[in-house]
């Protein structure tokens, strides 16, 4: 990488990492005047190209699996051996679509399941209400 | 009374993660999306994945210069020699649903150790060594690797010495890499068996290399499931 690049490259991420505490701040949607290109950039990246972005060292662990991660894992990857959806299309709406704040804030395979529910309604595969009705009949099932 | 008997209300132990999960999968059967027997067929094919296969892999080309060559060439290929076909073992009978077949056998030498991330996922060679790590699906992990994998490295209790190239591969959706480590020392003579049993998970992504009888992971804190799933 040149150095003038490399230098864009590594400003790029600086105003990348200060998009997390901009989303707590009080001012939202800000007028034009108050939005430079750097600032345009960085919040128009896709949110899930992460590499290079500055971050603390933290603990490794190993995590054990959820029934219902593994049982979503399975579902995304059913739903595509079935032609619901193929892998670019999932991955746009797993890793793009859903923005930064449910990016970095739901579990892993927590954004995955949202965005299988989310397929069956887009491709009308079921209705929004359909959708609702099961979520509350299951719900009842725990009660 | 009768609602003494009554099981105690379940507060908070049902996650709107398990109501969701649920809800999907029984409206995409009761739709005709897929089929329970086909939600199963692949919890079984799951059970069957691990890093055995690239472990034996790297071991047999420690053994074989021949078979090593092939390893690099068409890493595919070279891993029907250790009973993983990429396209016909899974269930849909054309390879992975997620759409990549192409897997890159990255060889250490003396002087150039590689180490695997995916930047834009978590990108991984399911079929040759099971799920990933949480650790290795973290933003932290995929943010942190590519700009300073030495200090990762270090994090993960790997030294490199700083005459020693770290390369770090990206994975994406294509293609999906493993790592052959450099064979260590004090493992003259010994056998295929022998050698798999020291090429860990952690060697194959990178951030461990083998060592004599050392066949684990090194230990790590455990975050438990609250309803496990066990594999």
């Amino acid at each position: 990488m040149s150095t003038p690049t490399r230098q864009r490259v590594l400003q790029h991420l600086d105003h990348v990492g200060l998009l997390q505490p901009a989303i707590h701040k009080e001012t939202h949607a800000p007028s034009p005047d108050e939005i430079t290109n750097d600032q345009y950039r960085a919040y128009t990246r896709t949110v899930h190209d992460v590499g290079g972005e500055r971050d603390v060292p933290i603990t490794w662990e190993e995590k054990e699996e959820e029934i219902w991660e593994h049982n979503t894992f399975v579902t995304c990857e059913v739903l595509a051996w079935r032609g619901v959806w193929n892998a670019e299309e999932r991955r746009r709406r797993q890793n793009v679509d859903v923005g930064q704040t449910v990016y970095l804030g739901l579990p892993y395979y927590g954004r995955w399941l949202l965005t299988a529910a989310l397929i069956l309604v887009d491709k009308q595969y079921v209705t929004l209400s359909e959708l609702h009705e099961k979520i509350d009949e299951v719900r009842k099932r725990y009660e | 009374m009768a609602d003494k008997h009554k099981p105690a209300p379940m507060v908070d132990e049902v996650s709107e993660f398990e109501i969701l999960e649920l809800a999907v999968r029984e409206l995409a059967i009761e739709k005709g999306l897929f089929t329970a027997e086909d939600h199963q067929a692949w919890t079984e094919y799951m059970h069957t994945l691990g890093p055995l296969p690239a472990a034996r892999l790297v071991a047999k080309a420690w053994l074989d210069p021949e078979y090593k060559k092939l390893c690099i060439e068409d890493g595919v290929k070279a891993s029907l020699e250790v009973g993983i076909d990429w396209i016909n073992q899974m269930p849909t009978k054309f390879g992975t649903p997620s759409d990549y077949c192409n897997l890159r056998v990255m060889a250490d030498t003396p002087k150039l150790k590689h180490v695997v991330v995916c930047t834009l996922c978590s990108c991984y060679p399911r079929p040759i060594l099971g799920q990933s790590p949480e650790w290795y699906r973290t933003p932290n992990y995929r943010r942190r690797l590519v700009r300073w994998p030495r200090q990762v490295l270090t994090e993960f209790g790997l030294q490199i010495p700083e005459d020693v190239e770290v390369r770090v591969v990206d994975s994406n959706q294509k293609t999906r890499y493993i790592v052959m480590p450099e064979r260590p020392e004090g493992t003259e003579g010994w056998t295929e068996d022998q050698l798999t049993e020291i090429v860990t998970r952690d060697c194959l992504i990178g951030v461990a290399v083998p060592k004599p009888g050392k066949t684990a992971n090194d230990p790590r804190p455990v975050r438990k499931a609250l309803k496990p799933y066990s594999h």
